[in-house]
């Protein structure tokens, strides 16, 4: 099935003399081969939705004190229970989706575009650019992961605006890595070739023919690593290292006097924000992988 | 081959540098805080600040500290911490061994459980034993470790009235008992993301193996499915598993951090993560420099392993 629809999609593509599908009957054919990116792409969605409307929908203000009796209990009125200071915790989760998604979102943009940029740049122009460049990222590379971010935060403070940066850096040099090797692979192939015989410039070659199609990986790339910066926002709230302590978040909500009481037997006030960062992590990470899978067919059923 | 390894040991040193001069440029960058107003504490007056700074020698020039430095760590001076005045060097193998404990069990399960699920998940492919094993590896690697953590100190107290045991470092050698007893669980409970993924990709990769000729001629001379799977197909498979394993090590010192934090456990992550906060330098820069340096070193043997598991890769 999945099969005959890609050989359809490739007929419909490879041939000159065929119309192209439509954009939206393309996007349909895709979906229907990867039903949890899309089950991803709606959980995702869903979260947006959340971070955008999440304070207008949530039934309390969630800073408000006292929104009902402190350590209440799982109710109608409170979905999630309340925390020990009376904070309506389904409130909190809410509004939570704004706090991770902004500092998350942000920073996978920004570094997945500017790292897409440098790779693409290094890739296409090669000598002194790229050395340096790619000499650069391996260095980089030597620092393990969150390692990396918590030595930025020693620089810079805590705070969302050290995040957002320790993040975007982090992706910096894995996109370029990858987007530079698809565009090695892109500037030898044939078409490109054809193109520099027919005396199309350089810029010509790279803007009409080179960055449309490495492009794409980008967004593969962004996806991919949204799932990732959701994971890491949220454990250096739950280190205290993230936004100020009270703020509505779901690593915060973890910690704290909601862990304390949660020893105790509150177990609620743990587990909700913690299946939040569950569940948004899983959406990115089912939506990264159907994208991966679309970009390269040769992973395909691979993961 | 000697070559190669000569070339990639001499450009050890080289990324070394490298790594030594971007962390103490960040720390010392000019918009980087200052941890004298923090040592100072509130109401320190402009020149207790400025004095503090002298001692620490913050004031002199950039160049002049990092040659301070490095000068100091080549000969295995690893300077002293800013609170405190202790030399760094003790308290960093004090608490060594214990982080070391850490990584290494969570390291042992997550590539015992992922690589065996992988082999199952790949070889009983498209049965619910396969699909169930799925589901784990994509929900484990969505789950954040530390909330797994979380969960492992309040759901047994709430369903059984157990808690598992919290701080209080014992030697393995001398309390074997006790000590894994402290360690065990919670470090089987942070190899699940390191399993997970090791699963997925030990799955996929044996699932390509398991196509190839050399596996169906073997199957065809009447081999059991073990030694078909386990000496051909398995040690085909072995080097995308390792170069994985590599990286996955590197992501542990993180999880190591988050391990001793939830379980008030002082090894090396909480020394870390204290420092930070505090932002003493010595400490910060030792740490980063060397958890990079094993990176390195780590990711030297992981290509070096080629060799060993596949005799075509040849390197000059």
């Amino acid at each position: 099935m999945a099969a005959a629809t890609r050989a359809a999609g490739e007929l419909a593509w490879g041939g000159g003399a065929w119309q192209q599908p439509g954009l939206l009957r393309r996007a349909g054919r895709m979906a229907r081969g990867h039903p949890l990116g899309v089950f991803g792409l709606l959980m995702l969605i869903g979260f947006i939705v959340l971070g955008l409307f999440g304070p207008a929908l949530a039934p309390y203000d969630p800073h408000a004190l006292r929104a009902g009796a402190p350590l209440g209990g799982l109710s109608p009125r409170h979905p999630f229970g309340l925390n020990n200071l009376g904070q309506d915790l389904f409130s909190r989760v809410l509004a939570g989706a704004r706090t991770t998604l902004t500092i998350s979102g942000t920073a996978v943009l920004i570094g997945g575009s500017l790292g897409s940029f440098i790779g693409i740049l290094s890739g296409f122009y090669g000598r002194w650019v790229d050395y340096l460049l790619q000499r650069s990222g391996e260095a980089f590379a030597a620092f393990p992961g969150l390692i990396l971010y918590l030595m930025l935060i020693t620089a810079f403070g805590r705070g969302p605006k050290t995040i957002v940066l320790a993040l975007a850096v982090g992706g910096l040099f894995g996109g370029s890595r990858i987007l530079r090797a698809a565009t090695i692979v892109e500037r030898h192939t044939t078409y490109v070739e054809a193109a520099r015989a027919l005396g199309c410039s350089e810029r010509r070659v790279f803007f009409r023919h080179v960055v449309p199609n490495v492009l794409p990986l980008t967004v593969v790339l962004i996806s991919g690593g949204l799932g990732a910066a959701i994971l890491a926002e949220s454990a250096l709230a739950f280190l205290g290292l993230g936004v100020a302590p009270g703020t509505p978040s779901w690593g915060i909500d973890i910690s704290g006097a909601n862990l304390t009481f949660a020893r105790l037997g509150h177990w609620n006030l743990v587990v909700f924000p913690g299946l939040a960062i569950s569940l948004a992590v899983l959406g990115a990470n089912l939506l990264g992988d159907a994208l991966r899978d679309i970009w390269d067919p040769r992973l395909r059923g691979r993961r | 081959m000697r070559r190669y390894i000569i070339r990639r040991l001499l450009a050890l040193p080289m990324i070394a540098a490298a790594v030594s001069v971007i962390t103490f440029a960040v720390l010392r960058s000019p918009w980087a805080g200052d941890p004298a107003v923090l040592l100072a504490g509130q109401g320190a007056s402009t020149d207790q600040i400025a004095g503090i700074r002298h001692t620490l020698g913050l004031d002199r020039p950039i160049v002049v500290q990092f040659g301070d430095w490095i000068g100091h760590l080549l000969r295995g001076d690893f300077g002293r911490t800013f609170r405190g005045q202790q030399p760094v060097w003790p308290e960093i193998t004090r608490r060594l061994p214990i982080t070391f404990e850490i990584m290494a069990l969570a390291v042992l399960f997550g590539t015992f459980f992922g690589v065996l699920y992988g082999i199952i998940s790949a070889i009983r492919q498209n049965t619910w034993l396969d699909y169930g094993l799925r589901v784990f590896a994509v929900f484990g690697q969505s789950i954040p470790s530390f909330f797994l953590l979380v969960l492992l100190i309040v759901l047994p107290s709430l369903w059984w009235h157990y808690s598992p045991p919290v701080g209080g470092h014992k030697a393995l050698f001398a309390h074997p008992w006790e000590n894994l007893r402290l360690y065990v669980p919670p470090t089987l409970i942070l190899a699940v993301t390191h399993a997970a993924t090791l699963m997925r990709l030990t799955r996929s990769t044996l699932l390509d193996v398991l196509r190839q000729d050399y596996v169906r001629t073997a199957n065809a001379k009447g081999l059991r499915e073990r030694s078909v799977v386990m000496r051909h197909a398995l040690r085909n498979a072995l080097i995308p598993i390792v170069t994985i394993t590599g990286g996955l090590i590197a992501e542990l010192f993180f999880g190591a951090l988050i391990l001793e934090q939830v379980f008030s456990i002082n090894g090396l992550g909480q020394f870390f993560f204290q420092s930070v906060l505090s932002r003493d330098y010595p400490v910060v820069q030792f740490l980063v420099v060397y958890t990079a340096g094993v990176v390195i070193v780590l990711n030297l043997l992981v290509d070096l392993s080629y060799v060993v598991l596949d005799p075509r890769v040849r390197y000059t």
